[in-house]
């Protein structure tokens, strides 16, 4: 942690605010209480800048034209206008996320935590396929077709596999149960999600005791790194 | 400027430069074919006989004889009076001259006052005078008028030297043409013809004022007449027309023909129901926003009256020295986020009520604005331990929309559930795409769920404003509506039908669109 953050806000009490809430996220704010036109070598070093557009539609966003001409840093824009022109334009104009007031600050770090988050990520798909994916005690090699947990081989059926590797493409994050049937299932045979569900019994029952396979309620399936039972 | 005295005044200034160029076009022609005749004549009566007189007698010879009249007069007057009735196109015969020559070489002509000379007008034609020359253009007769210098030049160069000048004692025109005769040398080698029109000759002013001014003075009056009927009519339909303005275009014009006026009147007419639309259509405009302001500022303040309170009561705990209840935080939040979702509500309401043009349509990723959805109400359904869950496809789902609107509306859905929902309850949303590139997304909740009744209720019923946005005690009025008419607005379906989990599935289906770039 410890990211440099700059926060353009003029509001003092939003502005305050906002920097307790980053500060307490671990960042390392810098507060601007007031607009500048940016030169070449004016941005201080930070890793993200959060933009008031204070005044709907003008100062903020020639702020962010001219940030455009010569730093890549990704700017996450603050707003009161709900307005689906502002916000095309900012995108247009090089801003990489919008924010529209009001918002609780919990909603605010997550959205700077997966704005830092993001370019680390996309080296990770530019990679095409992982050969190895490794989640907690898991170690799933995708192109051996190998699975060990907590260093021990399993034995895992070709539809255990795919389901789990399936599973390890995207790991966190949660993966339909009609996605599932439909790329992890046999075609040939009849699938449904009961027959899903019979599966991820077997290949947890296989796993465990470690509780990678998480259900997620009205989703689907999620791989996490679990805990020991 | 009135436009009858504009239409005489057109007329007038018309009418008299066409009369006086017809004039002078008469004229000249007129002139012309003088010319002609007298020359013809001259000739012919110089080579039978004439000739021979003058060049016998030069300091005496000269004729005075009456002019002939041109062709136009001559056809109107069939008996040429004491003319030869062998039809000798011309009244006085050249034959007579020669008895008349030698005798008559005094100022008096032939005898006047014969019928046959007068012209259509009673009018006398004047006489025409020769006088003989010689090559070197003298006279050998005393009375034989000066030659300029035009007319020697012309019967030198064609043959025919014609001048015209006007006398300056009585205006009269006199008329001279000096021929060559078709013979060389004598006293006679060049005869002077030379002809007097009186002043008051139509060839010389004007015709008279009652051959062209009554018909002018006539066709003036007439229309100036005519215009009367019109210009009663444009006056009444200009009156008319003031008191419908008066009326607040309330008040009709009446149509009456098929003539221009007729379509004058038509087309204000249609100008006049063109401006009671627009001004119906204002008015409306104008009471919804009266009637959205009011609306909003209720809707803002019942929430905001509870949000005091729970402050309030926070304060009196705290001065009390009692410990706070998470509950009453956890109220107090959830009334604010409501609040705030309240407001989003009402924007989206005016611009759905503004219609399509305040309508962006843009690619959205529907992950994305997912994944923004459940960041926004995570705050408030954590504390009421609600879990909300979301499964979307590994690529961004793009889809063509107002991203505001479309996100308001699964916002909607999944606060509804939120709100609604029980203690440990869950909400999630689920994002599919199909290979007939559609996209289904879904939002699933096991909270109490809504009746049959009111799910068929609040399909079918429409937006309509106001009568919506009041906070019904079920609390989905305003934000489902929302979700029904921007689902409507994209073309999309919108279901609602009870989830496997005994609460409420809300799905959204659409068209996809090929990724952008």
């Amino acid at each position: 942690m410890g990211d440099r953050i700059l926060l353009v806000e003029d509001d003092d009490p939003l502005g305050s605010q906002i920097v307790g809430h980053l500060r307490g996220a671990g960042f390392e704010p810098l507060w601007w209480r007031e607009g500048r036109m940016l030169v070449a070598g004016e941005l201080p070093d930070v890793s993200l800048v959060v933009l008031d557009l204070m005044l709907p539609g003008t100062y903020g966003l020639d702020m962010l034209k001219a940030l455009r001409t010569f730093s890549e840093v990704p700017v996450l824009i603050l707003s009161a206008r709900n307005d689906t022109l502002d916000k095309v334009r900012s995108l247009k104009l090089g801003a990489d996320d919008y924010m529209t007031k009001p918002f609780w600050p919990e909603e605010l770090v997550e959205r700077v935590r997966a704005r830092l988050r993001r370019p680390t990520l996309q080296k990770d798909t530019l990679q095409k396929e992982q050969a190895v994916v490794e989640v907690g005690p898991l170690r799933i090699d995708l192109q051996a077709h190998a699975v060990q947990v907590q260093g021990r081989p399993v034995e895992l059926t070709r539809v255990e596999f795919e389901l789990l590797a399936a599973l390890a493409r995207r790991p966190q994050e949660a993966v339909t149960r009609q996605w599932l049937v439909e790329h992890v299932l046999d075609p040939e045979r009849e699938g449904t999600e009961r027959t899903l569900d019979v599966h991820v019994s077997r290949l947890r029952r296989k796993l465990g005791p470690v509780k990678c396979v998480e259900t997620v309620w009205g989703v689907g399936y999620r791989l996490v790194p679990g805990e020991d039972a | 400027m009135k436009l009858r005295l504009r239409l005489a005044l057109t007329a007038v200034a018309v009418t008299v430069p066409a009369v006086f160029a017809l004039v002078q076009v008469e004229h000249s022609v007129r002139r012309r074919t003088t010319d002609e005749v007298i020359a013809a004549s001259v000739l012919t009566q110089m080579q039978s006989g004439g000739r021979e007189r003058c060049e016998s007698a030069p300091d005496t010879w000269m004729v005075r004889t009456r002019s002939q009249r041109p062709p136009w007069e001559r056809e109107g007057v069939p008996n040429l009076g004491d003319g030869p009735p062998s039809g000798a196109p011309n009244g006085p015969s050249p034959g007579e001259a020669p008895g008349s020559g030698p005798r008559e070489p005094g100022s008096d002509g032939p005898p006047r006052g014969r019928t046959g000379d007068r012209g259509p007008f009673g009018r006398r034609l004047p006489p025409v005078s020769l006088f003989p020359f010689d090559g070197r253009f003298v006279s050998a007769n005393a009375q034989a008028p000066v030659l300029d210098d035009d007319l020697r030049e012309g019967a030198l160069a064609d043959g025919v030297g014609v001048r015209r000048y006007t006398k300056e004692q009585d205006g009269a025109l006199v008329q001279d043409l000096l021929l060559r005769m078709p013979w060389d040398g004598g006293p006679c080698a060049y005869v002077l013809a030379r002809r007097v029109e009186p002043a008051d000759s139509p060839e010389v002013g004007l015709p008279p004022l009652y051959i062209w001014g009554v018909p002018t003075f006539i066709l003036l009056s007439a229309m100036v007449l005519a215009l009367g009927p019109v210009m009663q009519r444009l006056r009444r339909l200009t009156e008319e027309v003031r008191a419908s303005s008066g009326s607040h275009y309330q008040q009709p014009v009446t149509v009456r023909g098929h003539d221009e006026i007729a379509e004058l009147a038509r087309a204000f007419q249609e100008a006049r129901a063109e401006i009671q639309a627009q001004m119906a259509h204002q008015e409306a405009r104008e009471q919804t926003l009266r009637d959205f302001l009011a609306n909003t500022t209720h809707d803002v303040m019942t929430p905001l009256t509870v949000l005091q309170g729970h402050l309030a009561a926070m304060q009196q705990r705290i001065l009390a020295g009692e410990p706070l209840e998470p509950t009453l935080m956890h109220s107090a939040m959830s009334e604010a986020h409501y609040m705030a979702s309240l407001v989003h509500n009402l924007g989206a309401a005016a611009r759905l009520e503004a219609g399509a043009p305040q309508v962006q349509h843009a690619p959205v990723d529907l992950n994305a604005l997912v994944s923004r959805v459940l960041g926004r109400h995570q705050p408030i359904a954590r504390p009421q331990r609600m879990t909300l869950e979301s499964g979307v496809p590994a690529k961004p789902t793009w889809v063509m929309g107002d991203e505001t609107l479309l996100e308001q509306a699964v916002s909607n859905v999944v606060l509804n559930g939120i709100r609604y929902g029980r203690l440990d309850g869950h909400v999630a949303v689920v994002l599919e795409t199909t290979r007939q590139q559609t996209f289904h997304l879904r939002v699933i909740d096991d909270g109490p769920g809504i009746s049959d009744e009111e799910r068929s209720r609040l399909l079918e019923r429409r937006f309509r404003g106001n009568a919506a946005r009041t906070r019904d005690p079920q609390g989905q009025g305003l934000g489902l509506h929302i979700v029904h008419n921007v689902v409507e607005l994209h073309g999309w379906t919108l279901t609602l039908a009870p989830s496997e989990y005994g609460g409420l599935e809300v799905g959204f289906t659409g068209p996809l669109m090929p990724p952008p770039g």
